[in-house]
């Protein structure tokens, strides 16, 4: 290999962990609300929408820098959140239907009429927050002199990625060493017996389709700044955080977290190695890899691992 | 005596009303299809606010033939079968004898389907692709130059001044970035320019960087680029990121020729080339009137899109005031004969190197200075002295 073969896969590598932490980011809500609820919620990437929509009124109203209103967005998207599943979801749940699982089509009307309501008020132009440092970037040539090869870090993508990082590491805590946290899991793992518990299933359920909201609400102010905005945005992050849930194995945090590098990664390498058209085919071929070859996901593969099987 | 002035007040009002009704007899309704809302509404917008300049100046004028042109618009949302509706309703149900408008080239092929197939002339004013003027088809007239001779004054400028030995090329996956692509292959063997890279990619993308290092390590002397407003942007500012120096940065046109462009790329813009159709600077009858009242009224220059439709009423009136009588096949002959010099240049309709009713118009290259479009190319009609080289990434302030 010579160095500028070693360059350019080294800068795909980088390109493609950095994106993998947001898709992580965008993911894990979905697996969350998946895990507690076992339905795939559709209005994900619309969620993410809502929560770009109040960075860029933020940023264009009071010069709210798009990073500081994750702290407007998290409390915006979780009352949404909490809001749609208390008076659409849970009376759906209880409503005996013909189809098996007609909330996940309720999630799909969710998201249509967000993303309808968004062109309404905002109309359907491209919107951005062009903020200073959107093309700083740190170069190894900076540090390193004679270094054969050059590499740049883009400063609003690491922003984002670190941020992303945080609020995985918070989110771990919260599920790990809280009393809702633990709640959240065992009603993941066995609804029935957590019920049995004294579990109050009904109420996490509303929680957990809150925190899920917030997440990817907190995700979307990331990918402000490296990005634009649009109403019909929502769909393509939808199909993305949904082959990461598929990736990750149902319903699991880490699986959603490796399952997001992984994606991002494997995008990276599709762009430079096959051809740039091809990363969305790309994420097909992993999504139905995943389905036939490791049909529990990630986690699944762990487990086994674990318990020497 | 209150009662006196009343009866005055209504007099008067009744001679005002019956004087603009005296002026225009009657109205001549155009309905211009063309997109409001989704990706491509900045162009529409645009276009819109044109069209409706110059309607105004019409009337202001007298009407076409007494009558009042009437504008009303539909938005297509630069949807093909959305567009393709909207004509159909206003050729069957309207009768609206010609049709004006559109943007994408998805869109125009689909509406020059539909006017042809209904013997309607279609004038369209902003669309690329080289297949809608290549049909055969005898009722459909294009304005504006075609996407293979969009990057003529570009390639003039890069044998003359650049002399470029290699070049890469990204292009989105759409009618517009495909077409421009090949042209650029085509032009660039021509000048014996190498196409080391010829790359397209999804509209939408969020991250380029993966394909922008592979054409780093390429090492190509000329990026070319084909590309809507956002995609313009991102690509720029990440090849910002990245450092990639190449001797020269070129857009086809469109999303690089806007002001929004520079407005989202920020500096990353700067130094950027760009073929163009039209500028505010050339020296057109009524060109820089128009540029300075659109400027006025929405506080940017147009780009040729603007100028383009602007003009476009000023062809039809012209045809329609030639036309013998009002049918279609009437107005399609006075088309035909359009010999006129417009704010968007001169317009004449032409039959050659296989293409129809195609005007072959001049076409032009900006330089990003200062963050502002500047003409550098042909150089008679240069606004301000082009830069090259360019300076390298590292050596930018910022």
């Amino acid at each position: 290999m010579t160095s500028s073969q070693i360059e350019v896969l080294l800068q795909t590598l980088i390109s493609g962990l950095l994106l993998g932490g947001l898709y992580a980011l965008i993911g894990i809500g979905m697996t969350l609300i998946m895990g507690v609820m076992k339905i795939i919620n559709l209005a994900h990437g619309e969620l993410m929408m809502v929560g770009m929509y109040v960075a860029f009124v933020l940023f264009s109203s009071f010069h709210v820098d798009p990073y500081l209103s994750v702290f407007v967005a998290v409390p915006v998207l979780f009352i949404l959140g909490v809001l749609l599943q208390k008076f659409l979801i849970n009376p759906v749940l209880k409503v005996e239907a013909i189809i098996p699982e007609n909330q996940v089509i309720l999630t799909v009307g969710i998201g249509m009429v967000l993303a309808n309501v968004a062109t309404i008020i905002f109309t359907s132009d491209y919107k951005s927050t062009p903020v200073e440092y959107a093309t700083k970037a740190w170069y190894l040539s900076d540090i390193w002199k004679e270094t054969p090869i050059e590499l740049s870090l883009s400063m609003p993508w690491s922003v984002s990625f670190l941020l992303a990082i945080i609020i995985t590491v918070l989110l771990w805590f919260f599920l790990t060493k809280t009393d809702m946290g633990k709640s959240i899991r065992a009603t993941a793992q066995d609804k029935d017996a957590a019920l049995l518990m004294g579990v109050n299933v009904e109420r996490l359920r509303v929680f957990t389709f809150g925190l899920g909201s917030a997440l990817v609400g907190a995700a979307g102010c990331l990918l402000l700044p490296i990005y634009y905005l649009y109403p019909d945005l929502g769909g393509q992050f939808t199909l993305i955080a949904f082959v990461i849930t598929i990736l990750g194995g149902l319903g699991s945090t880490v699986g959603a977290i490796i399952g997001g590098i992984i994606l991002g990664i494997f995008e990276s390498l599709t762009s430079t190695y096959v051809g740039m058209g091809w990363a969305p085919v790309g994420r097909f071929v992993i999504f139905v890899a995943a389905l036939i070859f490791f049909p529990g996901g990630i986690v699944a593969i762990l487990k086994r691992k674990r318990f020497g099987k | 005596m209150r009662l006196v002035l009343v009866k005055t007040v209504l007099a008067a009002l009744c001679i005002s009303t019956l004087l603009v009704t005296a002026v225009f007899a009657e109205d001549f309704s155009l309905t211009i299809p063309l997109p409001l809302t989704g990706k491509q509404a900045k162009f529409g917008e645009m276009m819109k606010r044109s069209y409706e300049m110059a309607a105004e100046e019409i009337n202001a004028k007298g009407g076409i033939k007494k009558k009042r042109l009437l504008l009303s618009f539909e938005d297509s949302g630069a949807k093909p079968e959305t567009a393709r509706a909207i004509v159909e309703k206003l050729i069957d149900t309207k009768k609206q004898p010609i049709i004006v408008g559109e943007y994408t080239s998805a869109c125009a092929k689909a509406v020059a389907a539909v006017a042809e197939e209904r013997k309607t002339p279609y004038l369209i004013v902003a669309s690329a692709d080289d297949d809608i003027t290549r049909q055969n088809y005898k009722y459909v007239f294009r304005q504006n130059q075609v996407n293979a001779h969009y990057a003529d004054s570009i390639m003039d400028f890069l044998q003359k001044i650049v002399k470029p030995k290699t070049v890469a090329i990204l292009f989105e996956s759409s009618a517009f970035g495909t077409s421009g692509a090949e042209a650029m292959e085509k032009d660039a063997q021509k000048i014996g320019m190498k196409v080391l890279l010829k790359e397209k990619y999804e509209a939408g993308s969020v991250d380029f960087k993966p394909l922008l290092s592979k054409v780093k390590a390429a090492q190509p002397d000329v990026i070319y680029m084909v590309s809507y407003v956002m995609d313009a942007s991102l690509l720029m500012k990440q090849i910002k990121e990245l450092r990639i120096d190449a001797k020269l940065f070129a857009g086809g046109a469109a999303g690089f020729a806007i002001p929004e462009f520079i407005d989202n790329a920020k500096d990353a813009a700067e130094y950027a080339i760009t073929a163009t159709l039209w500028t505010p600077q050339l020296k057109y009858p009524g060109a820089k009137e128009y540029a300075d009242k659109y400027k006025k009224k929405y506080g940017d220059f147009p780009s040729y899109h603007g100028a383009s439709a602007y003009s476009a009423l000023f062809v039809m009136k012209d045809a329609l005031e030639r036309a013998k009588d009002w049918s279609t096949d009437g107005i399609r002959t006075a088309m035909k004969a359009t010999n006129l010099t417009t704010a968007f240049g001169p317009v004449k309709f032409q039959d050659k190197e296989g293409y129809q009713n195609q005007n072959f118009a001049d076409t032009y290259v900006l330089q990003v200075i200062k963050e502002e479009h500047e003409t550098i190319w042909p150089e008679r009609y240069a606004s301000k002295k082009y830069i090259y080289p360019i300076p390298t990434w590292r050596n930018r302030k910022g």
